[in-house]
């Protein structure tokens, strides 16, 4: 396992760096662009409800694989080719966006009613209540879920090992496939992986205390 | 630091597991391939899928065909008799050694090549087909041979865990190396433009080319790719047993009938060169 | 020619024919009311005959199917009216309070002047603390609403709105969820702000409020106004058989 490690560690740190990166790059994202997609759900237009349904149920029901596969594969045929590390992390951010929305969205209709026609009483306009009063509340509900959506979102950038976007799982294939020491290489990806997601749950949770 | 203290037990507890899976990991291997398979009456190949003319899915079958398939099935004949039942399992350049070492497969046939890295973890056979990596472009590409890879800017697919992969790295140093999960993707990678070529052994890109006539096999081949039948490091008595049927193959026509029915119309394919030992 | 357009100009709030149905339940039968400014308002009639849904057409919380309702020279028929502009004059104060769960008191009078008057912080700060002192609850400027009880919040309500610097005040029930001894306090500082010259227009059971403080009282039930009345007259002798059936029962509680 030492040696492993001993060995490859600038393929793995490579690997570690990209797959940080990715992580952090779709966690950003896809909690914007899901927030986003939950005040469709909750706003009262019903165009908008059509498309943030749309969206949800495409990027929820097919497999982040595929969808990272088309980014890689299908975009470049009619569009602009995009390296692996882009689609994949476009794929993921798209994917796990929905997750997100549907999160979001149960969190914004748990906030009681009257904190909105508090807020629209007092002369706020649906966003500014929205930013200033239900969303905070609504995050402080989701925290574990979300938790949970965003440790899957760490473990699925793995999606980047398939289109060659050289992740940590990425690097590991290769290194395990030099050298044949399968068992050894993934425990050290293994654990690689688990230095992002163990702090980012103990952050969660952390988190979860300090607003409860 | 008391938050520390969670997490180690943790990783302890998980190596712990990991380990004893490994011990007995060891003693299913230890058994003798041969008689175990002898007692079944069914030899298990590990064979490619995904490989046009060596071992291909037919989706409409659901059966995997082509000449590694046939191979294997004649040498199960002639390793347990004319009843023995050859079971084929699908695995890829990267799951097959350790699958090997599970004893989930007895032996590989899956465009394998036989290289001194490989040899220290399985024994491979004799060569029973002698391959040779080469390139494949869209016609009409600049790139002719390996040499006019070698630049920055250059970005080459290939598939994991492949000595392809590895090979390329020398050749064409300068050049980027993406490595995908198969042959499949690799070559729908090229045609999306992420690369500008594709490598790997000769007759696997004939296969791909064959169905794909926009793309073409291109500088001959830039090395030596003698593929092996891999069996598990002491399966020695396995090992001869198909060296033995391998030599009798191709002394009574057999291998050579093959070798004709999977590569003989295949445009620029060297059937003589395939076949040297 | 004169005259009328006078008249137009001392209503603060005022209803035409207002009808409005949900789905096929008929909530405001033909309401015509004439709120005037700094008039005092009480609305009263028993639960479930529509006095929320009335007060909360007025900042246009709830809509109405038909007819006209102008509050403060804006038409609310009108669906190019900005809703904003109106709730930026008339505030609301409700039963449940709605102080925002995620801010500290201070913040909660800040926020909306803050936000939609631009008020300088400076002057912000120090006009939600006067208020906060006027409401008696400067002490829990700090404090979030979870850590105040009923007649706190209801008093940092109150100054919420005033924080707006609005020209009519709406109650919908501000006593309803309130334990029986925080009432007072919370009623002394709603007659505060009457005898300052505040419209108001007030939700309430507290009989003794509405005899004291109101200009006039408004008795509805089924949708329906059954008495606009100078409270004087309409606690003597109420004209409805509905209405005194309705007073009797309040005042024997």
């Amino acid at each position: 396992m030492i040696n492993v490690f001993m060995q490859h560690w600038q393929e793995l740190l490579l690997g570690f760096g990209n797959t940080l990166l990715c992580s952090v790059i779709a966690l950003f994202f896809s909690l914007v662009i899901g927030s986003a997609f939950a005040i469709f759900e909750v706003l009262p237009y019903k165009v908008l409800h059509i498309v943030g349904r749309v969206y949800i149920e495409v990027f929820r029901n097919i497999p982040l694989l595929v969808i990272g596969m088309f980014f890689y594969v299908v975009v470049p045929q009619f569009f602009v080719t995009l390296d692996g590390f882009t689609a994949g992390t476009i794929g993921l951010t798209l994917y796990t966006s929905a997750f997100i929305a549907e999160t979001v969205r149960a969190g914004i209709q748990a906030v009681d009613d009257g904190q909105m026609e508090g807020a629209r009483a007092n002369g706020m306009t649906f966003m500014q209540a929205m930013w200033h009063i239900i969303l905070p509340q609504a995050f402080r509900y989701v925290i574990p879920p979300l938790g949970n959506q965003f440790i899957n979102l760490v473990k699925n950038s793995s999606v980047l090992a398939f289109v060659a976007g050289f992740d940590l799982m990425y690097q590991g294939d290769a290194i395990a496939s030099t050298t044949f020491d399968t068992f050894n290489t993934y425990i050290v990806v293994g654990i690689l992986y688990l230095i992002i997601t163990l702090p980012l749950s103990y952050y969660m949770r952390y988190l979860e205390k300090k607003l409860a | 630091m008391r938050k520390l203290k969670p997490i180690l037990i943790l990783l302890g507890m998980l190596l712990l597991t990991l380990s004893l899976g490994a011990c007995s990991n060891e003693k299913s291997t230890q058994q003798n391939a041969l008689k175990r398979s002898q007692a079944s009456n069914t030899l298990t190949w590990g064979v490619k899928a995904d490989t046009r003319l060596f071992g291909l899915m037919d989706i409409k079958s659901g059966t995997i065909k082509g000449f590694d398939i046939d191979m294997g099935k004649e040498i199960t004949k002639r390793v347990l008799g004319k009843k023995g039942h050859a079971k084929f399992v699908q695995v890829t350049s990267k799951t097959r050694i350790p699958l090997l070492k599970n004893g989930n497969i007895d032996a590989i046939i899956a465009t394998m090549t036989i290289t001194p890295d490989r040899e220290k973890i399985v024994d491979f056979s004799n060569v029973y087909f002698a391959a040779g990596q080469s390139l494949l472009v869209k016609r009409g590409s600049s790139i002719k041979n390996v040499r006019d890879l070698n630049k920055d800017g250059m970005t080459v697919l290939a598939v994991k865990g492949s000595t392809s992969a590895v090979n390329v790295k020398k050749y064409a140093p300068k050049a980027k190396v993406l490595e995908l999960e198969d042959y499949a993707q690799a070559f729908t990678a090229l045609k999306s433009g992420q690369g500008d070529a594709m490598t790997t052994d000769n007759g696997i890109l004939f296969g791909v080319a064959s169905e794909n006539p926009a793309y073409h096999v291109v500088g001959g081949t830039f090395t030596n790719e003698p593929y092996g039948i891999a069996v598990d490091k002491n399966q020695t008595q396995l090992k001869n047993k198909i060296d033995k049927a391998l030599a009798d193959m191709r002394k009574d026509g057999t291998y050579q009938r093959l070798l004709q029915k999977w590569f003989g119309n295949v445009a620029g394919f060297d059937l003589k060169e395939a076949s040297q030992q | 020619m004169i005259a009328p357009k006078e008249e137009k100009e001392m209503a603060m709030i005022e209803f035409k024919n207002v009808e409005k149905y949900y789905d096929k339940f008929h909530a405001l039968k033909n309401i015509n009311l004439k709120v005037d400014k700094g008039e005092v308002v009480v609305v009263i009639g028993p639960s479930g005959s529509g006095k929320s849904t009335l007060i909360r057409t007025i900042n246009g919380l709830e809509d109405f199917t038909e007819g006209q309702l102008l509050v403060n020279d804006y038409d609310l028929a009108d669906s190019k009216t900005d809703l904003n502009q109106i709730r930026k004059d008339v505030g609301m104060v409700f039963q449940h309070f709605n102080l925002y769960d995620n801010k500290t008191v201070l913040e909660n009078i800040m926020l909306a002047p803050k936000l939609v008057l631009k008020r300088d912080p400076k002057e912000n700060k120090e006009l939600a603390m006067r208020l906060l002192k006027s409401v008696g609850v400067a002490d829990k400027a700090e404090s979030y609403p979870r850590q105040l009880s009923g007649g706190q919040k209801q008093r940092v309500a109150i100054a919420r709105s005033l924080a707006m610097k609005p020209k009519a005040l709406l109650f919908d029930e501000p006593t309803s969820a309130l334990d029986p001894e925080m009432i007072d306090d919370v009623l002394n500082v709603m007659k505060k702000i009457a005898t300052e010259g505040m419209t108001m227009v007030v939700v309430t059971h507290e009989m003794g409020f509405a005899r004291e403080v109101a200009d006039r009282v408004i008795f509805i039930d089924n949708g329906e106004i059954l008495e606009d009345e100078k409270a004087d007259v309409f606690f003597k002798a109420p004209k409805e058989k509905r209405a005194q059936q309705f007073l009797s029962k309040i005042i024997k509680h």
